[in-house]
């Protein structure tokens, strides 16, 4: 009897007992009233939109299969982001699709939500506000999120026609002070863009570009392009600040600064870049009031405040002195305080000092963002609400009462009995809470609309999905609320788009408004898209200067710093940021506060300790984890968490640091000042499991991750005398050629054309998991929560490893790990089923159908990239609506991981075969791929000699993790290029 | 004595026989019905067989998606808007396309959800319909059809297709 034989009869038992049960519900085939124009059966449709995520703007195209939204991918023609999206972008998905979604407009009765009809809810706020705008001027407020023209001109028109002035936008993060300083050096009233790129040495003050600032997935290419290895040398980036943020783990030097003290650090290198004798071409008198204001800060003096040692400073000073064309970027977009506010100052005089045409700022494509209002004017208009002066407040998908520090006193403003309150937007989060009537709007990926990342770049927003619910788009929602039938601006919102784009002589013909539709905005053609430096900066000092930079606060201070995973807290609620672990501390679900492990031992915790801490405005608990990437004295706690309403996922779920504060206004910017205040430890008694996804903070020598030196890259790498151990073990191809009949048990493998390979440059990947979101996205991979995730059980196929250095903790290094679809698979010799089974074309098959579950070959797997199915894990309705057809959905008991995205693979090839054509290079592309910001994943086919994967294998970088196993993966890394490896 | 014993040993064993025979009688010869019922009693033999309309008129994807696309009932009334309009059945079609409300057809062809086959390269090979689906011009109601994969496996043998796990159905 053969195996397959003994197999049939033993899974003959079963299909008998099966059979005997009665047969599974009918299925439908539903055949549709009218065909749709763009959309066939099993074929994806893309529809170009753009990503509102956060203030950024990067153009998205979504794949709409029969209706849904499965998957969203950048929009290779936009500028911004050309074509890649970062996590919170593919998790756009889970809102569109969310369980806590509203529908219906939600009326408070009683304190009770009533549901009540959309008509119903339009007239009642209509005749409210018809009765506001009778009592006088001013009496209907608007606090809305970032918008785009169109809409934010509509807003205009439509609250001056009730007599009221303008929306105030809210942005919980409004850079009020990099806006005073762009505008006080610059003479830029805005928020320029910065040409990294360009850079050939970067210093930043604390400005995280690679996470959450201004545009993070076009800092995040603008970065690499300047910070990859060319030929032999790269871009240098020096990273000042009390912490690593992901930002900061990217550079190559971090020096750690007491929190609070990099505007001296900024300052003292303003004075000593003049000393150097650069900034000669600067007007005298702003040269001299430099020299002046520096005299506070000479180095020893610095070295006093900041803690960095003179020799340090020293060495930045002459980096920057020496580079043909530095760029400073300032101060981390938390930073609204006068520290904060001095560093961005200080940052843009050493940018004027150090390059004199100001060639790598941008003032022409600026940030959207820039129309946020300051903190100053959001709590004038709860100084407003409060005093009884508004009769309607409307709230645009904001959520000030998570934002604001509890003593600003928001909830009581938008508790008065005599204000209409309305919420709009499609969850019940604090503040929808806290209104009066919950409007549910379409999401953005369901409306009409415009919007502009960088200022002169309009991009669209289309219906991108078949309809969720009947509620309408913002904009639907003011021309029905504001404009009596016949007094329409425009017939629906997307020709007043339209028209307002004709009006703006931005769409000339009627053929353009198609072909942005097409596109996804109007984008200039590439390299011809223009910019210019600021025309006119200002000569003399900022005031604020003239003043020495206050001592930093002493005691033990926290940073609430935004978060990759939340950004401001809004993304807090989707299934798939919870799940995916934060890329410096790995852990899942939970948001710890990190601290250096001397200041926890000074306090007597250990990492899972609960703390309390106390600061001006409120107390919170969060358990502690012991970091060196944080300087002693600082603790660091991410915002986002902490939310008291926001659904499922969010809700009683972690701390919210920002209740720690007391609503100061920093008087120069109007942002929040205090950001970095003082508080109080107390051990709250009691551990929590963390949520931990790392095995191990160190690689205990295995050499995962290795590094080389660009000079022992110039010197060339000796190559070894090959053997069999760790350090000598030769590269060693998954293909024919790599069969050594002295060194392998098994045949080699015959594959005829194809063998799929990817390539990982550790040099380029910046550890910001955009590839995990969209792994997850691709593959149905499931969320199972944090108690299941602390117990090892997550089911991610592709994770961002992150170690520490063994010798220098401080220093983090980021690895992909994914299925190495081996050639010679630890995991396929020891499956009895023969589940995973090695494919013509390399890969590696895990056949779910045939898993019996033994698990064997994730014990015998040396990479751990094998994911057991513990349960059947769930989608709430109607998350599963986002779910990939093309793949399927795992059940229990089976053993599942990386696909290399066959499905993906499979589409390229019928597609190239239906042409009767072979594959071309660059047709398959995993999602990681498609979306990495950084290009640090490559992919394709080995057997081609021609191929891009194939060339990177002959780099002196390239080695293969654990090959001396002789598994020969097809995942080559590239080591990671660092000054002193 | 004897004989009563024998009688009732003879008369168990020929229920014993009857009953088994009744039993496999029902399970194999027993006519059995031709399909679920569908909400509209379309003929393929009638329209495939009589009029000859192509297979793919109806299911127009096949060639380029993995699914053959079932016919939107707009394109039923392109024909019925002029044959047997008043038919009551041809009626029912009419109130689906006026009240716009999707047709549900009872799938009869079925395949494992972990299974993802791909129509068009079968077409494009000019692999016809009939080889797999069968006369379907001769029958009025489709029959329900669970796939298995033995029938993959025997015909890729016998072309010498592929039998890659993943690169032909299982992801």
């Amino acid at each position: 009897m053969n195996r397959r034989r003994f197999l049939q009869l033993a899974g003959g038992g079963s299909v008998a007992f099966a059979a005997a049960c009665s047969p599974e519900s009918p299925k439908f085939l539903f055949s549709p009233p009218q065909a749709t124009g763009d959309q066939v059966t099993g074929r994806a449709t893309w529809y170009a939109s753009t990503c509102r995520e956060c203030p950024a703007g990067c153009g998205l195209i979504a794949k709409n299969r029969e209706g849904r939204l499965i998957k969203l991918e950048g929009n290779p023609l936009h500028p911004l982001n050309r074509g890649r999206l970062c996590l919170r972008g593919q998790a756009a998905l889970q809102a569109l699709y969310h369980p806590d979604r509203l529908t219906t407009p939600l009326l408070k009765e009683n304190g009770h939500w009533v549901p009540i009809s959309r008509d119903r809810a339009l007239s009642r706020i209509a005749a409210r506000v018809q009765e506001a705008a009778r009592r006088g001027e001013g009496r209907v407020r608007l606090l809305s999120e970032v918008v785009g023209e169109s809409a934010l001109a509509l807003q205009r028109a439509v609250l001056g026609g009730w007599s009221s002035p303008g929306p105030t936008i809210f942005e919980p993060y409004a850079y009020e002070t990099l806006r005073a300083a762009n505008r006080e050096v610059f003479g830029v009233d805005g928020l320029v863009s910065y040409r990294l790129d360009q850079a050939d040495c970067l210093l930043g003050f604390g400005a995280e570009f690679l996470e959450t600032w201004l545009s993070p997935v076009e800092y995040a290419w603008k970065f690499k392009t300047m910070h990859a290895l060319r030929g032999e040398g790269k871009g240098r980036f020096v990273w000042v600040a009390p912490f690593q943020s992901l930002t900061g783990a990217n550079a190559d030097r971090w020096y750690g600064c007491r929190p609070g003290a990099e505007s001296w650090v900024a300052l003292g290198l303003l004075g000593r870049l003049l000393a150097l004798g650069r900034g000669g071409h600067l007007p005298e008198s702003l040269r001299r009031g430099i020299a002046q204001a520096a005299e506070a800060a000479p180095f020893p003096r610095v070295e006093q405040v900041s803690g960095i040692p003179v020799a340090h400073l020293e060495e930045i000073a002459r980096a920057l002195a020496a580079a043909e064309r530095p760029l400073v970027l300032g101060a981390g977009m938390w930073q609204s305080d006068e520290n904060g506010l001095r560093v961005n100052l200080a940052a843009n005089l050493l940018q004027r000092v150090l390059d004199p045409g100001l060639l790598r700022i941008d003032a022409v494509n600026r940030h959207r963002v820039e129309i946020a209002a300051p903190r100053a004017e959001i709590l004038s208009l709860l100084e407003d609400l409060a005093a009884g002066r508004v009769d309607v407040l409307f709230l645009n998908q904001v959520n000030p009462l998570f934002h604001l520090p509890p003593s600003a006193q928001a909830a009581e403003a938008l508790s008065r009995p005599d204000t209409l309150v309305v919420a709009l937007g499609g969850f019940l989060d604090e503040t929808a809470a806290a209104a009066d009537l919950v409007f549910p709007l379409a999401h953005a990926l369901e409306s009409w609309d415009d919007y502009n990342g960088w200022t002169p770049v309009p991009s669209c927003l289309q219906p991108a999905a078949g309809r969720f619910s009947t509620a309408p788009g913002a904009g639907e929602f003011w021309l029905a609320i504001a404009f009596p039938e016949g007094e329409k601006p425009a017939p629906d919102y997307r020709s007043f788009i339209a028209r307002r784009l004709f009006e703006r002589g931005l769409l000339k013909t009627a053929s353009d408004w198609p072909r942005m539709l097409q596109q996804g905005g109007l984008f200039p053609p590439p390299g011809e898209l223009t910019g210019a430096p600021p025309a006119d900066p200002p000569d003399r000092l900022p005031e604020l200067l003239r003043r020495p930079p206050p001592l930093p606060p002493e005691g033990i201070l926290l940073a609430p710093v935004p978060s990759i995973r939340f950004f401001d807290g809004r993304g807090a609620n989707r299934p798939w940021l919870c799940e995916i672990p934060d890329p410096l501390t790995r852990i899942a679900w939970q948001t710890p506060v990190c601290l250096h492990p001397e200041t926890a031992r000074a306090h007597g915790v250990e990492t899972g300790d609960l703390l309390r801490l106390s600061g001006p405005g409120g107390g919170i608990e969060a358990p502690a984890y012991a970091t060196e990437t944080v300087v002693p004295g600082l603790l660091v706690h991410a915002v986002g968490q902490g939310h008291r309403a926001y659904g499922r996922y969010a809700e009683d779920r972690g701390a919210n640091p920002l209740r720690l504060l007391s609503p100061r206004l920093e008087p120069f910017g109007g942002g929040q000042a205090g950001v970095l205040c003082r508080v109080e430890i107390h051990p709250a008694g009691g551990r929590i499991l963390l949520a931990r996804t790392d095995g191990s903070r160190i690689q205990h020598g295995r050499k995962l991750v290795r590094t080389v030196s660009p000079a022992e890259l110039r010197r060339g790498l000796k190559p070894r005398k090959a053997g069999l151990t760790l350090n000598d073990f030769p590269l060693t191809l998954p293909l024919p050629e790599g069969y050594d009949p002295k060194r392998d048990f098994y045949p080699p493998h015959d594959h005829t054309e194809i063998r799929w390979g990817m390539v990982v440059d550790l040099d380029r990947c910046i550890g910001c998991a955009a590839c995990v979101a969209a792994c997850y996205a691709e593959n149905n991979i499931a969320v199972v929560g944090e108690t299941a995730v602390a117990r090892g059980r997550e089911m991610a196929w592709l994770e961002i490893v992150r170690y520490h250095d063994e010798s220098r903790p401080e220093r983090v290094y980021f690895l992909p790990m994914l299925c190495q679809h081996c050639d010679n698979a630890p995991c396929e010799s020891v499956c009895p089923v023969y589940a995973p089974h090695h494919s013509a074309e390399g890969l590696n098959n895990q056949i779910y159908n045939r898993c019996i579950g033994t698990r064997f070959c994730s014990q015998n797997c040396p990479y751990k990239v094998r994911r057991f199915n513990w349960f059947d894990w769930s989608w709430p309705d109607p998350l599963p609506l986002q779910l990939n057809p093309d793949v399927t959905v795992r059940s229990k008991g089976v053993m599942e991981k990386c696909s290399f995205c066959i499905q993906r693979i499979k589409e390229a090839r019928t597609k190239a075969r239906n042409q009767k054509r072979p594959l071309r290079e660059g047709e398959a592309i995993p999602a990681c791929v498609q979306t990495c910001p950084t290009e640090a994943l490559v992919f394709g086919n080995l057997m081609d000699p021609d191929s891009r994967v194939r060339r990177l294998c002959d780099d002196p970088r390239a080695y293969q993790v654990l090959g001396y196993l002789n598994t020969k993966p097809a995942v080559i890394y590239l080591k990671k290029v660092l000054e002193e490896a | 004595m004897a004989s009563r014993a024998n009688r009732i040993a003879f008369r168990t064993t020929a229920a014993i026989l009857v009953s088994l025979g009744a039993l496999l009688y029902f399970f194999y010869l027993w006519p059995r019905p031709e399909g679920p019922e569908q909400p509209i009693p379309f003929s393929h033999h009638v329209h495939s067989g009589i009029k000859q309309i192509q297979c793919q008129y109806c299911h127009p994807y096949v060639a380029d998606s993995n699914f053959p696309g079932m016919p939107p009932v707009e394109k039923c009334l392109h024909c019925h808007n002029y044959i047997i309009v008043n038919h009551p059945w041809i009626r029912k079609e009419h109130e689906y396309a006026q009240q716009g409300v999707s047709t549900p057809w009872v799938k009869v062809n079925v395949i494992a959800e972990h299974v993802f086959f791909n129509h068009q390269r079968h077409v494009n090979r000019e692999v016809a319909c009939e080889e797999c689906h069968g006369e379907v011009k001769e029958l009025q109601r489709l029959p329900q059809k669970l796939w298995r994969m033995g029938e993959c496996i025997t015909c890729h043998r016998n072309r010498n297709a592929q039998l890659d796990c993943w690169l032909s159905c299982h992801n």
